[in-house]
């Protein structure tokens, strides 16, 4: 796609301050939950109070007496009315197996907390009592909790028609470790596992949904991050044509790749309002909001590296511990690991085999930054052992192996063609910033004093605006821009903002294109019947998706205006015409203007004065698809889908309390780069929530079963998050690579700061208890796994 | 939100609320921990008695006793010069409670320590202050030193029909105190906490030392400090402390947060850190306590 790369304008590259601000601030933001429609109803589920069994009978009568209780729907009465969930991305196309998930649990449970009945009432709480009074026989079955249970050759299998409990397994790169292993000066190999967290909105998942039985029609409002898709998931389960369903998704509090599209939770509330022919309203509650999950892996590693700590090779087998299978993309965060893992680095081999195992927990979810985290921490703990063990500087040992900025176009071994970035130059300046040599000086003065400083290094590379072909997530997105005849600027556009203010960003650049002040310009985003199809927000896409479509469609606009000024000023049709502040005037004769609402108001009521090829409309669609998205495989099956591909380094600063394993967060340091920034007050939001985020699950977040598989994490005192006290100011550097050939290059910023941070953090724990021969290969970084670890190193 | 239905009410007087009590009845304080319960319905009581009207958050002073209300909040026991004077130990141990200003407005020491709850700051403190527990029932009023009224986790030897109206201490004006609070970050509940009172004598002996530790068992452990007394306090004598907390554990309190044998490898540091503050603390005026230095205006 051609078009010249802006930087800098009125708005963009502006620390502008989100659009809608105020109405968050003074609590005016209109979520889901506070819409009340005349007649709600209200829905409350039964949860299975096992992790694996038999549903031997399901006894609603005790319920359906209860005060205020309309409906008592089991499972197997919801299937008339809903067929199973249609898959994301089926594990059953792509050489794995196929699971058939409804709504509510039928015959069986796999996982504590698994809906197995739901009842609606006239109020939340009658509906969360009467729950209490639905009777369920259960035949319990055998548990499996992790995955060398659930490989174990007398393993109970999960789902008989599978005959095996691996829902999908592949090979990324290469499988030639071995041969290079074989000439390797050094290998090294390891073990690293991480934990089961999850995404934590504040806002759970929340459906307010209103069947309209004369017009056979539903309205769903959704906390949701893809109102479009969710439409076509829901019309295609509940056998209803797409016009037949509206979604709009309305203020959302937070979604981190919970929200999005085809979980069995999105068709709870449409499925119930159908059956009762009321409105519907449901609330997820936070113990169930905490059941979703990701990141718990084991990941085994060999590694092969020259003297001077460059890597020749690298071997990684993946398993990770999905839970029960789902229609979600969850288990593709298994896949994304493998694509992204070395990535950035100038690895010649490199070999992931992954292998996605299903458990008796709640299964995996789409969760920030969606499976890049595991292969980023095992990369940068990698890092640090090699330069252990080749006495090599640990930074010296990255910038050895990073890609060049004259390598790129740079193709990994996954098939992912890095487009641009310096990441020794992000180094370079988290280095600075942390001024590395006075602080491993402080470090080995306080350890004389029995302080046990620790400074970790993390280089995360994000893939972002991903594209799966043949699925409902793309590199692309299409926005509307529209100005009325007073001068008013609407953007509709397919892409959502979970708050994270995305939306102003698209209010600078349309802003900017069209030459008005930015509170001239509104977006209306999350409703399919009035925005262009779209695929929400994912993946970081945004902006680089919708922002890029609406800055196509504001171009188309601005022409427009100019030509209308051009009639209007009499000047001839070549005359160039620069819009600046709402006035257009003549390039060449200044002093020949008028504002862009006359011009604006001539297009729609003086048309026959435009010239005749002028549309009278201001109104444009466009789409951006980016021309590096290469679906069709190469001879090694290897696609390129992502779009953007933006990175930073980060450094963290601990002390950690040797008698107790308390760790003190001291610093964090993250240089950032991606590309253009739009808005630097957005960016910087969300690069330091993205690194709390990963700070969380480097030492606190933490998902806990019990023995039976029942969940012990239910609310935010015993999932914990980290708090502001918790967390030092992150400090922020900055660096600015343009996506090349992009209109505005910009790359994703939307899962920034999380895997660097997990990793610098464990490093910076690790470098801490080194001196006392202690190592901690697996997260999270609690006191008590420290403590542990020195425990061992004691022995 | 409550799913469940249940009578309410909310007495004038101590007496009423015992004649409202019953097995089928639930306490209500500040509602920290029983509303949320409530809410998931895992206690689901008939009748829900709340305190907040029977005139129970009184803080006062007789003679060198400090007197609380069950009622008082974490709030009460900042914002009172009588505990700051007294009881500092109780200032200190109320200004470091997880869960912010909402809930040190809210919660309250009687609530805290009628829950019982292992992690919970309160309990071990009160042992700590050797407090009296004020107890109204039937029969009338009883006394009951806090460190009798804990059986385990959840559990106090209160029956159903019982309530505790208040505390009773001795000031511990004269000692020097410390408090040491492990936990697993901003929004974690305890894992230990350590509450050590010293007081030493003319020539710099020690003359009372009290240690308390929370969290580390089901109930809060008191460390027998007998072999300290009459001792100066150096740094042995803190170690000896230490290796007497290691002696006194028997059974390490695990909940989700934190498994016993963690409780049990860091309990002793706490107690040697909680001594040492209190050490530091000995002889400390009220005004440096508080930051401010004596020789500023």
């Amino acid at each position: 796609m051609e078009v010249g790369l802006r930087t800098a304008g009125k708005s963009v590259g502006r620390p502008v301050r989100k659009h809608d601000g105020d109405a968050y601030l003074t609590a005016n933001a209109t979520y889901t939950g506070d819409i009340v429609l005349p007649g709600t109803v209200y829905a409350a589920l039964v949860r299975a109070p096992l992790a694996h069994a038999l549903i031997r009978s399901v006894s609603t009568a005790a319920a359906e007496g209860a005060t205020g209780v309309i409906a008592v729907v089991t499972g197997e009465d919801m299937i008339p009315w809903c067929d199973e969930i249609p898959h994301g991305l089926d594990a059953g196309h792509l050489g794995g197996h196929h699971s058939a998930v409804f709504p509510l649990a039928v015959e069986k449970v796999v996982y504590a907390g698994e809906p197995i009945a739901a009842v609606v009432a006239t109020s939340e709480a009658d509906a969360h009592a009467a729950c209490l009074m639905v009777e369920v026989d259960y035949e319990p079955l055998p548990v499996l909790l992790d995955v060398e249970s659930a490989l174990a050759a007398d393993a109970p299998i999960l789902y008989p028609a599978w005959a095996e409990n691996v829902l999908i397994e592949g090979h990324v790169g290469n499988d030639d470790f071995a041969e290079v292993a074989r000439t390797a000066p050094h290998v090294l190999e390891g073990e690293l596992r991480t934990h089961r967290g999850t995404a934590a909105p504040m806002e759970p998942r929340t459906y307010l949904a209103d069947w309209d039985a004369g017009r056979q029609h539903l309205t769903l409002y959704a906390s949701t991050q893809n109102p479009h898709v969710l439409r076509t998931v829901l019309a295609a389960a509940m056998r209803l044509r797409e016009d037949q369903i509206h979604v709009v998704a309305p203020k959302v509090g937070g979604s981190f790749g919970l929200k999005m599209y085809g979980s069995r939770e999105d068709f709870i509330a449409p499925v119930l309002a159908r059956m009762v022919g009321r409105p519907v309203s449901w609330v997820e509650e936070r113990a169930a909001s905490l059941l979703p999950a990701a990141r718990e892996q084991v990941l085994s590693y060999r590694v092969a590296f020259d003297d001077d700590g460059g890597l020749l090779a690298l071997d990684v087998e993946a398993l990770t511990d999905h839970g029960a299978a789902a229609p979600t993309h969850g288990w593709a965060m298994a896949y994304v690991g493998a694509l992204s893992t070395g990535l950035g680095y100038a690895i010649e081999h490199c070999h992931v085999h992954y292998r996605v195992v299903v458990t008796n927990k709640a299964p995996w979810s789409g969760t920030k930054p969606f499976g890049k985290d595991g292969a980023t921490l095992l990369l940068e703990r990698i890092m640090e052992r090699v330069a252990a063990a080749t006495g090599v500087d640990a930074g010296t040992v990255r910038r050895r192996n990073f890609v060049a900025p004259s390598a790129f176009p740079y193709r990994h071994t996954s098939g992912l063609e890095l487009d641009s970035g310096d990441y020794a130059a992000a180094l370079d300046q988290t280095l600075e910033i942390l001024s590395h040599e006075r602080l491993r000086a402080d470090q080995a003065r306080l350890r004389a004093q029995g302080r046990y400083l620790g400074i970790g290094l993390g280089f995360e590379l994000m893939p972002e605006s991903a594209d799966i072909p043949g699925g409902f997530v793309a590199a692309y997105d299409t926005s509307t821009v529209r100005m009325s005849p007073s001068g008013r600027v609407s953007v509709l556009t397919g892409v959502t903002s979970p708050g994270t203010g995305s939306d102003t960003g698209i209010c600078q650049l349309v802003a900017d294109e069209l030459g008005v002040a930015l509170d001239t310009v509104s977006v209306v985003q999350g409703d399919t019947d009035t925005c262009p199809y779209g695929f929400g927000n994912i993946s970081s896409r945004s902006l680089v998706t919708g922002g890029n479509a609406a800055v196509l469609a504001a171009r188309d606009v601005a022409d427009k205006i100019r030509a209308a000024a051009r009639a209007l000023l009499r000047a001839d049709y070549d005359e160039p015409v620069l819009i600046e502040d709402g006035i257009a005037r003549l390039t060449r004769d200044p002093s020949r203007s008028v504002s862009v609402v006359e011009a604006a108001r001539a297009v729609y009521t003086r048309s026959y004065e435009l010239e005749l090829d002028v549309e009278p409309h201001l109104e444009s669609t466009r789409t951006y698809r980016p021309s590096n998205i290469r679906e069709v495989p190469d001879a090694l099956g290897r696609m390129q889908t992502y779009t953007t591909y933006p990175y930073a380094v980060h450094a963290s600063v601990v002390e950690v309390d040797v008698e107790t394993g308390v760790v003190t967060l001291l610093r964090h340091v993250a240089t950032h780069d991606c590309g253009t920034v739009v808005n630097p007050l957005m960016v910087d939001g969300q690069v330091t929530g993205g690194v709390v985020m990963g700070l969380g699950a480097a030492f606190s977040e933490e998902l806990v079963f019990d023995d039976d598989g029942i969940p012990l994490t239910t609310g935010f005192k015993t999932y914990l998050l980290p708090r502001a006290v918790d967390v030092p100011r992150v400090e922020l550097g900055h660096l600015c690579t343009p996506a090349p050939g992009t209109p505005l290059g910009a790359k994703g910023v939307g899962e920034a700061g999380f895997a660097g941070a997990l990793a610098a953090a464990f490093n910076a724990v690790n470098d801490a208890v080194a001196p006392l021969g202690a190592r901690l290969d697996r997260t999270p970084l609690s006191p008590i796994a420290i403590m542990r670890a020195l425990r061992e190193a004691r022995r | 939100m409550i799913p469940t239905r249940f009578e309410y009410v909310a007495p004038r007087t101590a007496a009423d609320v015992v004649a409202a009590l019953d097995g089928e009845s639930r306490l209500l304080a500040g509602g920290t921990w029983v509303v949320p319960e409530m809410g998931r319905a895992e206690s689901r009581p008939r009748r829900v008695v709340d305190l907040r009207r029977a005139g129970l958050a009184t803080i006062s002073v007789e003679g060198s006793r400090l007197r609380l209300g069950a009622m008082c909040t974490y709030s009460d026991l900042l914002s009172s010069e009588d505990v700051t004077r007294h009881a500092p130990l109780l200032r200190t141990m109320a200004s470091g409670v997880t869960g912010g200003s909402a809930l040190r407005n809210q919660a309250t020491i009687g609530g805290s320590v009628a829950a019982a709850r292992p992690q919970s700051d309160v309990p071990a403190t009160l042992v700590a202050l050797r407090a009296d527990a004020v107890v109204a029932g039937p029969a009338g009023s009883r006394r009951v030193p806090t460190a009798e009224l804990f059986l385990g986790a959840g559990r106090t030897t209160l029956a159903v029909d019982e309530v505790i109206t208040g505390f009773d201490l001795p000031s511990e004006r004269m000692s020097g105190h410390g408090y040491v609070k492990l936990k697993r970050g901003g929004s974690s509940w305890p894992i230990v906490t350590a509450a050590a009172l010293l007081r030493l004598d003319d020539d710099g002996r020690c003359e009372t030392a009290h240690l308390v530790l929370g969290g580390v068992e089901a109930v809060p452990m008191t460390v027998d400090l007998t072999i300290m007394l009459g001792r100066p306090l150096g740094d042995q004598e803190l170690d000896v402390a230490a290796a007497r907390t290691v002696a006194a554990l028997s059974a390490p309190w695990t909940d989700v947060l934190a498994p016993g044998d963690y409780r049990a490898a860091v309990a002793a540091p706490a107690a040697r850190r909680a001594l040492a503050m209190a050490r530091a603390n000995v002889g400390v005026t009220e005004g440096e306590r508080h930051g401010r230095r004596p020789d500023c205006p």
